[in-house]
């Protein structure tokens, strides 16, 4: 008996050791993106497989670190809209809400520019979603 | 113009429910008792009101060919009124809740009905005639959180539940001696009282209003996070389709035909969704067309005030003082709780229905004739 709970927690460890290196990989990428001047692309690159399905905050963390770097970036709100698809919305929303909870004022600038064309895109059921959800967090 | 009629009852309406001939309703102002309206002539006339819960009633049905009225209340308690003479006499159904209960629902044939409760518990009822009472089942297993709201599948067996704890759930609901086993259906062993058929977990929210489609195909339910589940052919091989929506939450869902479904809730314009060709369903419009008092806000003036505030700007449209928190030109001015059919005898699509809600108005909709309900 405890030899398998021994082992199952083993197996998620190394889920979340796996995570973080994915997380790696997507930063040098996002880094190239924004090199290359497509802050869009980037934000793409680090809403995607972001890691709500585990409980564990480091992994939550470096996911943040990733999409905040790529928000930062992004000068043209309006144009950013443009050519994001409306599955990234609900996951944006969420970010969003993590970046006014850290009271930074640049971070919470951009976060309140972003959330207002973003409430206006997708409505007040994408607040609903990010807020009634508290098993899926980022 | 859908709206067909509008009716203030009283401040505050959580519950109401039609008489078998559709001349009475009967509704919860808010309150301990059951007030019986009846419309003559002209108005409404208040000609029955129900006293014996002790805290507010949450639940009210009228079953249509037996005429009783079965109420379900925060004090744990559940009667059952039979219309004597021009009294209604109560009988108290022991349900052995030690919470509130939620929801209460008529089963198709009548001989039962569901209680949904804040006791992780559901209480299915019958009558034993030989003891002139009516004695409760319950489903304890299962449920982490109070159950929200109960339906019954046209077989009179299957139970879906929703709850806070997110899921929604189907139980077979078999008694022996009140129902008949169909020989033609699932595996004895299906048919336990009181045995969960499927649980979906769908939804990382409270989930509300779950029903089934006419034929019992289709499973629908609202969850809190803005978003309606539907589940077809949920007794070979389930399909769930998540629909999320632009909108406040849904609390309550009605089908209207196999493919419109019409859901109420916090933003008082009840919402119409509906399944295409290929099975997928979508939302569709709003059943009322606002009139357009907002052209300077895109969220309804309720909010555009508090939107100016996040957002540090004068932009968003001048405060109208009272009016500027209310939603302008649609038929409910507050959250519509409840969503009950207005069936006319052997009609397959429900045209007519009605909403109640926080505002304590009853509207009464009908669905223009040449409007395409899809079937």
């Amino acid at each position: 008996m405890a030899a398998s709970a021994a082992a199952a927690a083993a197996e998620v460890e190394e889920n979340i050791e796996a995570m973080i290196l994915r997380i790696e990989h997507k930063s040098k990428k996002i880094e190239n993106l924004l090199k290359q001047s497509k802050p869009v692309e980037a934000l793409k690159t680090a809403l995607e497989g972001s890691p709500t399905n585990t409980k564990d905050q480091r992994c939550k963390s470096a996911n943040w670190i990733v999409v905040h770097r790529a928000m930062m970036a992004i000068r043209d709100v309006d144009g950013m809209f443009s050519s994001l698809d409306p599955e990234y919305y609900d996951i944006l929303m969420k970010y969003l809400y993590r970046g006014l909870a850290t009271g930074d004022r640049p971070t919470c600038d951009q976060c309140l520019r972003i959330h207002e064309k973003l409430t206006e895109k997708a409505g007040l059921g994408c607040i609903l979603r990010s807020l009634a959800d508290t098993v899926n967090s980022v | 113009m859908p709206a067909v009629e509008v009716h203030q009852f009283a401040q505050c309406i959580t519950c109401h429910a039609w008489s078998p001939d559709r001349t009475m309703v009967a509704l919860c102002p808010n309150n301990t008792e059951v007030h019986i309206y009846k419309f003559t002539v002209d108005k409404w006339e208040r000609v029955h009101v129900l006293f014996k819960h002790d805290q507010i009633i949450s639940g009210i049905d009228w079953s249509l060919s037996s005429n009783k009225i079965v109420t379900a209340s925060h004090d744990r308690n559940s009667y059952v009124w039979n219309h004597e003479g021009s009294e209604w006499v109560p009988t108290l159904v022991i349900l052995r809740l030690n919470r509130a209960a939620l929801c209460v629902q008529w089963s198709p044939k009548e001989n039962k009905f569901a209680v949904g409760s804040g006791a992780k518990t559901v209480c299915i009822c019958y009558y034993e005639p030989e003891n002139n009472w009516w004695v409760s089942k319950l489903i304890r297993k299962r449920h982490d959180s109070s159950v929200t709201s109960v339906a019954w599948h046209p077989n009179n067996i299957l139970l879906a539940t929703t709850s806070t704890d997110g899921k929604c759930r189907v139980f077979s609901t078999f008694i022996k001696g009140i129902d008949m086993k169909d020989s033609g259906t699932s595996s004895s062993r299906d048919l336990k009282f009181g045995e969960q058929i499927v649980q979906l977990d769908l939804s990382s929210s409270w989930s509300f209003g779950v029903k089934w489609s006419p034929s019992g195909n289709t499973l629908a339910y609202a969850g809190h996070n803005s978003t309606v589940y539907f589940v077809e052919d949920i007794h070979n091989s389930p399909l769930a389709q998540n629909v999320a929506y632009r909108n406040l939450p849904l609390r309550d869902i009605l089908f209207v035909s196999e493919r419109m479904v019409v859901g109420v809730g916090f933003d008082c314009n009840p919402m119409v969704f509906t399944k295409d060709a290929t099975g997928l369903w979508s939302f569709a419009k709003f059943l009322e067309e606002r009139k357009s008092a907002q052209s300077n806000s895109k969220y309804g003036s309720q909010f555009s005030e508090a939107f100016g505030k996040l957002y540090g700007q004068s932009k968003h449209g001048v405060n109208d003082g009272v009016d500027s928190l209310r939603p302008r030109g649609i038929a409910h001015e507050n959250t519509i709780t409840c969503i009950v059919p207005l069936r006319k005898e052997g009609e397959k699509i429900v045209r007519r229905f009605s909403s109640s809600g926080l505002d304590g108005k009853i509207v009464i909709w009908e669905l223009d004739d040449n409007a395409e309900i899809p079937e």
